[in-house]
């Protein structure tokens, strides 16, 4: 499968999806003009990585901020991987940043089955 | 919407709110208004307050938040040029929350639960939320769009809708679903959907949204605009529904389906003619009903029929629907005339009389949905599911649709639903004339205004409807497209305009201001006023009023030609065939229809039910039981042999059968009557209707007999005749079923009816043979060794004759043995009492004198005495016996032929003393035959057949009563002589018809073993079932003519007429 990787800039997050080497992070700001067409992509290659998955997933997310567009993107996201075998979700999130922390709980209510891991940077 | 949905919808308003400075008092009380759209009125405070709560709970959280305003700067954050406000961050969360509840409570991806419609509304609102107070800002839309992607896939969705909530009118025109109202001036194009009005303050603008099937409208000026009779507020978006009106304060009206053909103008009109010129109508008693009225209309229009009572509106209506023909002039539509070609106009026509056609027991639905299946035979189940319930929405009845239509006394549905509902079972047709007379009659002005409206609207949609209106509001009035009116005797006095109605009218009679038509400050029209100057009457000298008319009837009418004979034209006649609104069902599809109707109809009625399926078992117990007694002298309990009651039970049983029959099937027409006039009119099969009445009564009979039978049998100890007692019952329900449908088509009343039952069952009884032998009746009636043929009329008799011959003949312990003694039977009465008489009158005639008087006597004598020898002789070749072994009597051949008054002597009457001795041999040798081989085969039963005793038997299946009966046991006289022969009184039963006149003499003496038909004797018991069947045939046909109705007609009027002379 190919990798994506996209660097991060001030409106739009890094992402870096790499089958071969079980990485999946977004980190970053995410705030694009246009949210669909900047993760329609990504969105599209997770349902491939969902027809043949790794036997682990480990999900990561390092952001700053995300816009309410943003969010239900990360809410389709999260629901894609609801799907997975072994998927868990790292929610990293500045120590300062209770907003951040506050918006991941919010997300692990609404999303069942992928378990939630915190940890601060 | 459920609770879910609804406490999801407060959260999400209190979220799209929050930003930008939290939520405004106007946006608390659009939220507000917004669950009284929603809500039930008890409902609404309860959901305002839990709004409020959440809001103020997320506000304390996100409020303080944004007060902090702490400016911390985060790692990388230095840089950014794109800053991300301490808001923003605490928004995250809020963001998330509304994610959680489109995805988990509004529209969870999984189950859908909310359509689509109810999706854009929640959408519509939300934009509108924003709109309130003017506070758009991006982040707050950017909330709406998030939530608009959650609720719909099509992004379309959201900017239509945005554009329409912010958008001006002149941004708006040229769009694709938009349809914009004003009195400026713009061409209509491919594009641009325009309509030009009078006078109005700002403009309407409407939206369509295909996918969803909704309409959407706006007002944005200042006037008073009624939409369904609110008032419109401005740039409030108001969903436009199905039969919408809006309504401006010039008077102009915007109907829903109006709209609608605007936005799909490309849609096809009917094309329809309509004209009635000069028609005259004659009444059956030679009066003039209509004198020369003349109606001309295409498609499209609404038009009214008005006129003081007795005007002749109901006629008019009937001639131009097709029910009466016009003496005078053609009704033409489209070319086609609809009285002398019916067949051609067959189904193009509605008609609504003012009749209640309802089946009360039936839901609205169920009566919507039987009568569209018997109008179109192609629909398919969910096509006919969901016409009906396209019909039901469009005329607001869907949500009353499961329940019971209920009559009149016991309301269910109110007076307008029922309106309505008569109009919805010609409406769904879709006929393109449709005429209804006094659809209002009985309605609050609200209904009425309803009920029009509806009318209005399909008119618009291309339908021409008439429509006989009395004493209409002024909205009402003003919604015709044309008035007729009509004065006593059936002349026309108008036709036009209604509100040019009232100025002609005023302008007649030398008002002032006769050009306001209505009134100049709020638009009403008073129809009224019409009547007044029609009706004027003229004033004496003191100032009374006579019963004079200012104008006559004729006076106007002349008027009327006078000015409208050049408007009023024919209009160009249409060639192509007009739309047909039917497609009737093959005669078994009909009947089955009917048959389901009419069973969902009878079990909707527990009581009717319960009644009669108790009725029979409840009877039988109560009969059987009374008359079962111990009646054993040896064991003093019950024994079947010894009950004398037998004959009688028998009797009873068929008596019961009779009345159950009658009394279940007398009402079942005459309740249907003004249906069945209405299915007439749509040429639905009589054949179909009746039959479904004879499948459900004749089922009902069969359960109801064999319950009884079953029964009443069982504990009289009746054995192994359950199926034969059950089919003459069964048969002679029937017959009685199809004789209550007769009276029940017959008479016009329930109690007429209920009168005539006993003037039918009581004959029954009298005549059945068992109350009254028949030998003992009025001579007129009476005719000896036959059964009266009066009688032969009666059900009754060939009912209990079947029976209780059957009875005696075929149970298990007479069966074998019934031939012998059938045998024995005919030898013992020729041996004893037959003989005895021949050779007494021998004796009698030689001790004659020789007198005139005494040579009558002895004339009559003689020729007794020849007819008998003939009679036995003949009667007796027919026999088995005596077709093989019967001597031929050589000897007295000669002296028999003699037996008359010139050559009869002492000689040839030893000879015929001797004849009579030898037959006396003859019989009393073949008795013992008979009686010889009966007992062998008692012997062979006995010892052969195991468990066989002949006394056993005799107790439980023979009874004594019975053989009493049928073997005429207690008569004293056992031979009569009657009109010059010799009638067997005993043994009817063992006395099968051997002397027929001809092929048809099927009489016999009553209770006989076998009836004589073309040149077979045919059993009793099956003869008698197929002559009760033969009469309830007859009755079907009688039923289906409607004869007894008729000759019940003819001689009425005939008795009318001589009264007249």
């Amino acid at each position: 499968m190919e990798i994506i990787n996209l660097e991060g800039t001030e409106e739009t997050p890094k992402v870096i999806l790499d089958k071969a080497n079980g990485i999946f992070e977004i980190s970053g700001r995410s705030l694009p003009e246009d949210v669909s067409a900047f993760y329609g992509k990504v969105l599209k290659w997770l349902d491939e990585y969902a027809a043949a998955p790794n036997p682990e997933t480990t999900f990561i997310f390092k952001l700053e901020y995300f816009n309410t567009a943003s969010s239900k993107i990360i809410l389709d996201l999260l629901s894609k991987l609801e799907g997975l075998a072994n998927a868990k979700i790292h929610w990293y999130h500045h120590d300062d940043d209770e907003d951040m922390e506050e918006a991941g709980k919010e997300f692990q209510e609404i999303v069942d089955g992928v378990p939630f891991e915190f940890k601060t940077y | 919407m459920s609770e879910e949905v609804l406490d999801a919808l407060t959260k999400v308003f209190a979220i799209t709110t929050l930003q930008d400075g939290g939520s405004s008092p106007k946006e608390e009380s659009f939220v507000a208004e917004y669950f009284q759209e929603v809500l039930a009125q008890d409902a609404i405070a309860g959901y305002i307050q839990k709004y409020r709560d959440y809001y103020d709970k997320l506000w304390k959280d996100f409020g303080t938040r944004v007060a902090e305003n702490e400016k911390e700067v985060l790692p990388g954050e230095e840089i950014a040029t794109k800053k991300v406000s301490d808001e923003d961050r605490a928004f995250q969360k809020f963001s998330v929350k509304l994610g959680g509840l489109f995805r988990k409570e509004i529209a969870p991806e999984k189950e859908s639960r909310l359509v689509l419609s109810q999706k854009i509304l929640i959408l519509v609102r939300m934009l509108e939320l924003l709109a309130s107070d003017g506070r758009v800002s991006s982040k707050r839309l950017e909330v709406v769009k998030t939530s608009a992607d959650y609720l719909v896939k099509d992004e379309n969705i959201y900017r239509v809708v945005k554009d329409f909530v912010f958008m001006s009118a002149n941004e708006l025109i040229g769009q694709e679903n938009i349809l914009t109202v004003s009195p400026i001036y713009i061409p209509r194009t491919q594009t641009i959907k325009h309509i030009q009005v009078e006078r109005l303050d700002g403009e309407l603008i409407f939206l369509r949204m295909p996918d969803a099937n909704m309409y959407f409208v706006k007002y944005t000026g200042k006037e008073n605009i009624k939409l369904n009779d609110f008032l419109m507020k401005p740039n409030k978006i108001y969903q436009f529904t199905s039969g919408s009106i809006i309504r401006t304060q010039a008077g102009t009206s915007f109907y829903f389906s109006d709209i609608v053909t605007t936005f799909t103008s490309d849609q096809q009109k009917q094309k329809l003619s309509f004209n009635a010129i000069e028609i005259e109508y004659k009444f059956k008693n030679g009066n003039l009903g209509l004198r020369g009225v003349t109606v001309a209309e295409d498609a499209g229009n609404l038009i009214g029929i008005m006129g003081a009572s007795g005007a002749g509106k109901t006629t008019l209506l009937n001639v131009l629907a097709g029910l009466e023909t016009p003496s005078k002039g053609q009704v033409l539509l489209n070319g086609i005339d609809i009285h002398r070609e019916k067949d051609k106009a067959q189904g193009v026509i509605g008609y609504v009389a003012q009749d209640d056609l309802l089946i009360e027991e039936l839901t609205v639905y169920q009566n919507l949905y039987y009568n569209t299946k018997l109008c179109f035979k192609n629909l398919s189940e969910t096509e006919l599911d969901e016409r009906v319930m396209k019909t039901l929405e469009d005329l607001g009845l869907a949500h009353i649709r499961s329940l019971k239509v209920g009559n009149v006394l016991n309301k269910t549905i109110s007076g307008g639903q029922r309106k309505r509902l008569n109009i919805a079972l010609e409406l769904i047709r879709e006929p393109a004339v449709m005429f209804l007379d006094e659809p209002t009659s009985g309605l609050s002005s609200k209904d009425s205004e309803n009920v029009l409206d509806l009318l209005k609207e399909l008119s618009a949609k291309g339908k021409l409807i008439f429509v006989v209106i009395h004493q209409p509001s002024s909205d009402i009035f003003k919604m015709f497209n044309k008035l007729i009116i009509l004065d006593t005797g059936g002349y026309q006095a108008f036709y036009g305009n209604p509100v040019d109605a009232v100025i002609y009218f005023k302008k007649q009679d030398n008002q002032l201001r006769a050009e306001e038509g209505q009134c100049p400050s709020c638009g009403n029209v008073n129809p009224e006023q019409i009547f007044d100057i029609i009706e004027a009457r003229t004033i004496d000298e003191s100032g009374r009023y006579t019963s004079q008319r200012k104008k006559t009837p004729v006076q106007w009418n002349e008027l009327f030609v006078k000015n409208f004979s050049e408007k009023v034209q024919a209009v160009p006649e249409e060639t192509a065939a007009p739309p047909k609104a039917l497609d009737l069902p093959n005669f078994f599809q009909q009947t089955l229809i009917f048959t389901i109707r009419d069973f969902l109809a009878k079990i909707g009625n527990k009581q009717y039910i319960v009644i009669n399926l108790l009725e029979a078992p409840l009877l039988a117990f109560l009969l059987a039981f009374i008359i079962r007694f111990e009646n054993d002298p040896l064991t003093r309990g019950y024994t079947y042999r010894y009950n004398d009651n037998i004959p009688a039970y028998i009797l009873i049983c068929v008596l019961v059968a009779l009345f159950m029959g009658l009394t279940v099937s007398a009402e079942e027409i005459i309740k249907d009557k003004k249906i069945q006039r209405r299915e007439s009119f749509l040429n639905l099969s009589r054949h179909s209707y009746l039959f479904s009445k004879l499948i459900i009564l004749f089922t009902l009979s069969a359960i109801q007999t064999l319950t009884f039978v079953i029964i009443g049998n069982a504990i009289l100890g009746v054995q192994a005749m359950n199926i034969m007692y059950w089919l003459v019952l069964f048969t002679v329900s029937c017959f009685a079923n199809v004789l209550g449908l007769n009276i029940s088509a017959t008479f016009n009343s329930v109690v007429t009816v209920y009168i005539t039952i006993p003037l039918l069952l009581i004959p029954q009884m009298i005549l059945s043979g068992v109350i009254f032998n028949f030998d003992k009746l009025n001579q007129l009636v009476s005719d000896r060794g036959q059964v009266p043929l009066i009688a032969d009329l009666m059900v009754s008799r060939w009912g209990f004759e079947a029976i209780a011959v059957e009875q005696f003949k075929s149970n298990k312990y007479q069966k074998p043995y019934f031939e012998y003694e059938k045998e024995e039977s005919i030898c013992d009465y020729r041996s004893k009492f037959w003989v005895d008489e021949m050779e007494n009158t021998v004796v009698r005639i030689s001790k004659l004198a020789n007198t005139d008087s005494a040579k009558k006597v002895k004339k009559k004598y003689l020729a007794l005495l020849a007819t008998e020898i003939e009679r036995e002789r003949k009667a007796d070749l027919r026999t088995t016996y005596g077709k093989a072994k019967r001597p031929k009597f050589d000897k007295y051949a000669s002296a028999l032929g003699k037996v008359s008054m010139d050559t009869y002597n002492e000689e040839v009457a030893q000879n015929l003393k001797e004849y009579l001795h030898e037959l006396f041999k003859y019989y009393s040798n073949r008795r013992n035959v008979a009686n010889k081989q009966k007992n062998e085969d008692i012997d062979f039963y006995e010892s052969k057949v195991k468990g066989y005793k002949l006394d056993v038997y005799k107790n439980k299946y023979f009874n004594e009563s019975l053989s009493d009966l049928v073997r005429n046991a207690n008569i004293r006289d056992k031979i009569l002589e009657y009109n010059g022969k010799l009638l067997q009184q005993v043994d009817p039963v063992f006395q099968d018809p051997l002397l027929p006149a001809n092929a048809l003499d099927y009489r016999t003496q009553f209770l006989a073993p076998a009836k004589y038909f073309f040149g077979k004797n045919i059993g009793t018991y099956y003869f008698n079932l197929a002559v009760i069947w033969l009469m309830t045939i007859i009755l079907y046909i009688t039923l289906y003519f409607e004869t007894f109705k008729k000759i019940f007609e003819i001689s009425l009027f005939s008795k009318a007429v001589k009264k007249k002379k």
